[in-house]
């Protein structure tokens, strides 16, 4: 099984430093359990007009140490109800990396992605490339590579999947 | 080029072979050491039999379970929470420390800081372990792994070091050299490494001190911290060691990715604004903001030398009428060893409300505000909603300065009751 390609289009760009992810659905609403209502109130703050405007497939793009503070899982699990898919930043809190990632989340460390993208851009992640391309304005640029664990959890679809591929062939 | 301490234990823990930052290994814990906690502990137990069919966890004397989250409990679902605990914790002999105070700290009481030793857990405070040289790592919901296999897959990390030169001032403690290093080094410094601190200032910091600094380190982006080993340190771990291993050290040549160096001399006390960790300033530029509670506890605080400090200040002195302190211990040796010494009875006397150990209090379970208050803390964090609603606000402080506040109602120095 090799890991899909993420192709879409940037739903959002953070450009700040250290952004804490509970602020995608807000604070008050990070208790919200019912997934519907919890995508309901993503990124409202920031764009009302977000749920409709996104298609399954695009992704978000984040700057440095992205996911500080004390991140909460309903955040990412509001995006992904939209249909959203990966997270590009400059780099990554490490809690929050780890978090995602054993949600099988693709998250994609690329130092430079804000100077390469804007809003709506359309863009690709070849894995086997390990590059990020910009096919909107031709650019492109290289991303760190995942270690051996992230990436099968990844394309497993998360820590249990992956464990239990692990067990099964030792 | 010589080894970090990271690098030594996880050299152990993968096999014996030589593994250096960067390298990806299967390590094998010493121990494994979570607090029951819904969604973490109630999952993993489920998802052991149910999704990988295993009955029993091999070696259970690797595991340690605390009941220090929800004590006391609140709710009957709280309740059938720990009832679970204890019930697989019976059934498959793995030990269970429960109302014996907060789990990270317990720890260290009962010798899983074992200096040398691989610890994990799901979550990151366990870092203060490397007050001891132990090399404890928060691994979120991968220590499922931990649970299902004898090994965790991890990439070795690197090694940040910071040096701490110069003196402490009166009235500055542990904490405030936590956030200054935040401060100088920034809230990513040590993204995916280890922090670790050494350097001569360390004589005036105590083991306790040593605790909090590296309880607090992922909020430099650190998965831990450690401190080398020193004659202090094994002086407290050589009686408590948990199993027989090699002290280890990092040598005085390994490879670092950065060395800085922090001199505290002029170090003031701090004031961590909202809404985040890395909102560090000198409390004394923004003091006269009105406080209605204070917490003197968690993880990160509520030991000896907090207690200390703060009956130090509250001693024949009166808690604001409308002010709500909370002192809380962080162990119950520690709770026992300050009522001793009549720092319990000073404080009470003073107006604190006090309490047995509990994580409850730095998450708003209990003691929760409502929007507009404003509360001072020794907590681990001060992101909103922390303790209580999203509209209240946290400020980060250490013990002498909640003490301060409490007498006033309002952000204080505390060098002036000192």
């Amino acid at each position: 099984m090799a890991l899909a390609d993420l192709k879409g289009r940037v739903a959002w760009v953070f450009e700040e430093e250290n952004f804490d992810v509970d602020l995608i659905v807000g604070v008050k609403n990070i208790k919200i359990t019912d997934i519907a209502e919890l995508a309901k109130a993503a990124m409202e703050a920031y764009d009302p007009d977000f749920a409709k405007l996104v298609r399954p497939g695009d992704m978000i793009v984040g700057g440095g140490n992205f996911g500080y503070g004390h991140p909460h899982y309903p955040p990412l699990r509001a995006l992904s109800h939209l249909g959203l898919r990966g997270i590009l930043a400059e780099s990554f809190s490490p809690g929050f990396w780890r978090g995602e990632i054993s949600m099988g989340t693709p998250l994609v460390s690329c130092p430079g992605i804000l100077g390469l993208v804007k809003r709506w851009d359309e863009i690709e992640v070849s894995w086997a490339d390990g590059v990020v391309r910009n096919l909107t304005q031709g650019t492109s640029l290289p991303f760190e590579k995942l270690s051996a664990a992230d990436r099968l959890m990844v394309e497993t679809g998360g820590l249990v999947p992956y464990l239990k591929a692990q067990l099964q062939s030792a | 080029m010589g080894r970090t301490l990271a690098e030594k234990v996880l050299s152990r823990v993968s096999g014996g072979r030589d593994v250096r930052a960067g390298d990806e290994v299967m390590a094998r814990p010493d121990f494994v050491v979570v607090y029951d906690f819904p969604g973490y502990t109630d999952v993993i137990f489920r998802q052991m039999k149910e999704d990988f069919g295993i009955d029993r966890v091999t070696d259970p004397s690797r595991y340690a379970i605390f009941i220090d989250h929800m004590v006391p409990t609140a709710t009957p679902k709280e309740e059938e929470l720990h009832i679970q605990t204890r019930n697989w914790c019976a059934e498959q002999g793995v030990p269970l420390y429960e109302r014996r105070g907060i789990g990270h700290q317990v720890a260290a009481e009962l010798g899983y800081a074992t200096p040398g030793a691989f610890a994990v857990h799901f979550d990151g405070h366990i870092s203060q372990l490397g007050a001891y040289g132990t090399l404890a790592i928060g691994l979120r919901r991968n220590i499922l792994e931990a649970f299902v296999r004898e090994r965790v897959s991890l990439k070795v990390p690197h090694t940040t070091r910071i040096n701490l030169t110069g003196t402490l001032r009166k009235g500055v403690m542990a904490r405030d050299v936590f956030h200054h290093i935040v401060r100088v080094i920034g809230p990513s410094a040590c993204r995916f490494q280890v922090m670790e601190v050494g350097g001569p200032a360390l004589q005036y910091i105590s083991l306790e001190g040593r605790q909090t600094i590296c309880g607090l380190a992922m909020f430099t982006g650190a998965v831990t911290a450690v401190i080398n080993p020193d004659e202090a340190s094994l002086a407290y771990t050589t009686p408590r060691n948990r199993i027989a291993l090699p002290v280890e050290t990092s040598d005085p040549d390994a490879d670092y990715a950065a060395v800085h160096t922090i001199d505290l001399t002029d170090l003031e006390p701090i004031i961590v604004l909202p809404p985040n960790p890395a909102n560090t300033r000198n409390l004394s530029e923004h003091l006269g903001i009105e406080v209605q509670s204070g917490y003197l506890g968690s993880c990160a605080s509520g030991r000896m030398e907090d207690l200390r400090i703060a009956a130090q200040i509250l001693k024949g002195r009166r808690v604001k009428d409308g002010f709500s302190l909370h002192v809380i211990p962080t162990s119950q040796d520690i709770m026992a060893k300050a009522a001793a010494e009549g720092l319990i009875g000073t404080l009470v006397e003073a107006g604190a409300f006090t309490s047995s150990p509990s994580c409850d209090y730095c998450f708003g379970r209990i003691a929760t505000m409502t929007a507009g208050q404003k509360a001072v803390s020794t907590g681990t964090l001060n992101v909103p909603g922390r303790m209580g609603s999203p509209d209240s606000q946290i400020f980060l402080v250490n013990a002498a300065a909640v003490a301060a506040a409490a007498i006033e109602g309002r952000i204080a120095d505390p060098r002036k009751y000192l």
